[in-house]
């Protein structure tokens, strides 16, 4: 592979607005590159620069490697071509005529079309599927059909660099599929190819290489699975993401939580749960707008499985086996970190003791810990009374307790952190009330 | 694949029709109206038989410059028409969108308010240069840096117009014993049409056909939008400025010998579209075509229907251009 694209220290600005903040990046022939960002990231400019539309302040961009700053825009036609977002809604032409118009650059103005650039269209109405509407007025296309001649017409040009500003937004999901489907198989006759798109999962399947783009600055270039990670896109766009495994490509799938990142709060809980319980606290506390952190569960749980969908910070241990000291160890210093630490409703075993005296532990040492009148139920116990006692232990040690989960997320939210201060002071209440060694 | 022929058989016989319809409009129009020269000697061009004296001054000094004159002025305007819609991507523009009528009417203000005479030719030479003042005002007022937005350009040319209307208006109001002439030269007409008319308009034409035919593939291309067209390797803002300022003075130059003549260059392209699409390689030959002949019916409904006394031919283009206006917009909706 070698590259085609290459930018340099590009900077472009609209008046005193600046909108291309020093750009460097380089795109390989068969590459297929998605630029990804909020509005206003400065993506279409990036691509009316890119096709000469629009000229730089500084910096240079080179097409095969040669400086583009003089090449006419006949010459720079026949290296890049470009895919807009919008069709004509009304054009009675033939499809045909519609795709020979991209052999603009290579027609002179005496000669007209001749058998060469015949077969040029022939060949592109054929990689996009189009050649059933030879003989077709464009308008009577629907959208997806009519984006697909507009790409045969950019192939027309026999570009070396496609550029596609969102092609794929009014589409519905069949026809985004048939546009990428076509970009692929461009990509292994060589094209280099570079594309905005704003359906992140169209970026993360397809792509080989994103651009990510925020305010008019280039925050990350690289491969796709290095790239599009969840921190990333949620920094980048400031809202939270699900990311799963897709089935087929095995490639990240985003979901937006529909919720903005930035009104989340600055507490942290450590959740203590397993079996599915857990599913309903975080459920509500991630909503509440809480950091979480889980553990300790064992690997295959539900509680676990979600948690690891979540991006949450989590202890694990293997399927069915005791919690080790290891793990209970790497538990404690996560929830040492947290604010709370929250016991919610739900089976004891000999298996999971270990994250009630965990608990335990935990609330010796100052941390503050939660938990719900309904744990103190026997139907939970599994442990003949054993877990039932350490949870009266705790009641009694001075862990608050609530009746439901809006009481307690009420009641964390309007508690102050605590000071090292309060915290000296609650540990030798607590210590010298009943002076209760902890198990370990 | 079958390539597709420029010429389909369906433009052929297009071509074919408006040819023929120009040769036969041409022999009618020559043949008809009062006085000596009549319908039946419509060919006597080929005849052997020698023509009188008075029907041959009718023949060439008056009916023949005549029908020139208007073949060229309706071409004229329907190219203009034709590119200016294309160029502005805008079905209501038409050759005067610039505010050249309004420039030209003005300028033959000014030439018969102030009584100047320069020969012959004084008010066209107004009206000439006062049109392409006006356009050039239009240019550079609807100029924002390196660039000329359209609807800038669209808005700034109705200002001018709107601006230079008032002051005809004005002209008008102080004209007195001239207002006559004023007004029947902003109706448009041929009453005076010779030979010497022709030859001033012929070499714009001549100039400005080779120049404007040709960009039909960049017109084409701006029919996928000014940024498609650039991305596909047209300076539009070069082809702008070039195809702006030929149309510009070939409709200065028709308007300075015909006065305001309006519709023909609206309409025409429209009809010609419906005939044959939205390609400018055959939009523009074909408005260039049948530009003249509708301005040649025109101007001959002008001259007979209440003959002896003859009708401005804006105002027949006018009444006939309306209704069918209005046609090919409720088709346009209906579809």
């Amino acid at each position: 592979m070698s590259e085609y694209l290459t930018v340099e220290s590009l900077e472009f600005s609209y008046g005193l607005r600046k909108i291309i903040h020093n750009f460097n990046f380089q795109v390989q022939k068969g590459e297929l590159v998605g630029v990804i960002g909020p509005n206003g990231a400065g993506k279409s400019t990036l691509l009316h620069l890119l096709a000469g539309l629009l000229f730089p302040d500084k910096g240079k961009i080179y097409l095969g490697g040669r400086e583009t700053t003089f090449l006419s825009r006949r010459k720079w036609a026949q290296k890049a071509a470009l895919v807009f977002q919008d069709v004509p809604s009304e054009l009675d032409m033939d499809c045909l005529e519609v795709v020979m118009m991209g052999r603009f650059p290579y027609i002179t103005r005496w000669k007209g079309e001749d058998e060469l650039d015949y077969q040029v269209v022939q060949k592109v109405m054929k990689a996009t599927s189009v050649q059933n509407f030879i003989g077709r007025s464009f308008q009577e296309l629907s959208g997806g059909e009519k984006q697909r001649v507009m790409v045969a017409r950019a192939l027309a040009q026999e570009p070396e660099l496609l550029l596609l500003d969102e092609p794929t937004s009014h589409l519905d999901v069949r026809h985004q599929l048939e546009i990428m489907d076509i970009l692929l198989e461009l990509k292994k006759e060589g094209i280099a190819i570079l594309g905005v798109f704003h359906d992140l999962n169209l970026v993360s399947q397809f792509c080989d290489k994103v651009l990510l783009l925020r305010e008019g600055c280039l925050l990350n270039c690289g491969k796709t699975t290095e790239v599009m990670k969840t921190p990333q896109i949620e920094e980048l766009f400031q809202v939270e993401f699900l990311e799963a495994l897709h089935p087929f490509t095995f490639r990240p799938f985003f979901m937006p939580l529909g919720k903005r990142k930035s009104e989340s709060n600055n507490i942290r809980l450590h959740l203590i749960c397993g079996g599915g319980s857990g599913r309903l606290a975080m459920q509500e506390l991630l909503s509440a707008g809480f950091s979480l952190s889980v553990g300790v569960v064992n690997q295959l749980d539900s509680d676990q499985e979600l948690a690891e969908k979540l991006g949450l910070k989590l202890v694990t241990e293997k399927p069915f086996t005791h919690y080790s000291s290891d793990s209970l160890q790497r538990a404690q210093t996560l929830a040492e970190q947290a604010d709370f630490v929250i016991v919610v409703p739900t089976y004891w075993g000999e298996g999971n003791l270990g994250n009630l005296r965990l608990a335990q532990q935990l609330l010796a040492r100052g941390k503050r810990v939660i938990l719900f009148r309904d744990c103190l139920g026997e139907q939970w116990d599994y442990t003949n009374g054993r877990a039932l006692k350490i949870l009266h232990e705790l009641v009694e040690a001075g862990a608050l307790v609530f009746d439901s989960w809006p009481a307690a997320i009420r009641a964390i939210g309007d508690k102050p952190p605590i000071t090292p201060e309060k915290q000296r002071q609650k540990e030798l209440k607590t210590t010298g009330g009943k002076n209760r060694q902890p198990m370990a | 694949m079958k390539p597709i022929k420029l010429f389909g058989r369906k433009r052929k016989v297009v071509y074919f029709l408006v040819i023929l319809c120009l040769i036969i409009t041409f022999f009618l129009a020559e043949g008809w109206g009062g006085g000596t020269y009549s319908f039946a000697h419509s060919l006597a061009l080929f005849s052997s038989t020698p023509l009188s004296e008075v029907e041959e001054t009718i023949l060439f000094r008056v009916r023949l410059p005549r029908i020139v004159l208007s073949w060229l002025v309706g071409s004229g305007l329907s190219l203009a028409g034709a590119v200016l819609q294309g160029l502005f991507r805008n079905p209501l523009v038409d050759p005067y969108v610039l505010g050249i009528s309004s420039g030209a009417a003005f300028g033959a203000v000014v030439a018969i308010y102030s009584g100047i005479y320069w020969g012959l030719f004084t008010i066209p030479l107004f009206a000439f240069g006062f049109a392409l003042f006006t356009a050039f005002l239009v240019f550079y007022l609807g100029r924002i840096g390196q660039k000329m937005p359209l609807e800038v350009l669209l808005l700034s040319g109705v200002a001018v117009g709107f601006f230079f209307s008032s002051l005809i208006s004005l002209g008008m109001y102080l004209a007195g014993e001239n207002l006559h002439q004023m007004v029947f030269w902003m109706m448009g007409g041929f009453y005076s049409a010779s030979w010497e008319e022709v030859k001033m308009v012929l070499p714009f034409f001549l100039v400005s056909l080779p120049l404007l035919l040709p960009f039909n593939r960049e017109l084409n291309a701006f029919l996928l939008g000014e940024k498609v067209a650039e991305s596909m390797g047209v300076e539009v803002e070069r082809v702008k400025k070039l195809l702006l300022f030929i149309s510009s003075v070939l409709v200065a130059s028709c308007v300075a010998v015909s006065g305001v003549i309006g519709f023909v260059g609206l309409i025409v392209p429209h009809l010609v579209r419906l005939l044959v699409g939205p390609d400018h390689r055959h939009l523009l030959p074909l408005s260039f075509l049948l530009g003249g002949v509708v301005l040649i019916w025109a101007d001959t409904l002008a001259r007979t229907v209440i003959h002896p006394i003859e009708l401005p031919v804006g105002i027949v283009t006018n009444l006939l251009g309306v209704p069918f206006f209005i046609f090919l917009l409720r088709r346009r909706k209906s579809n």
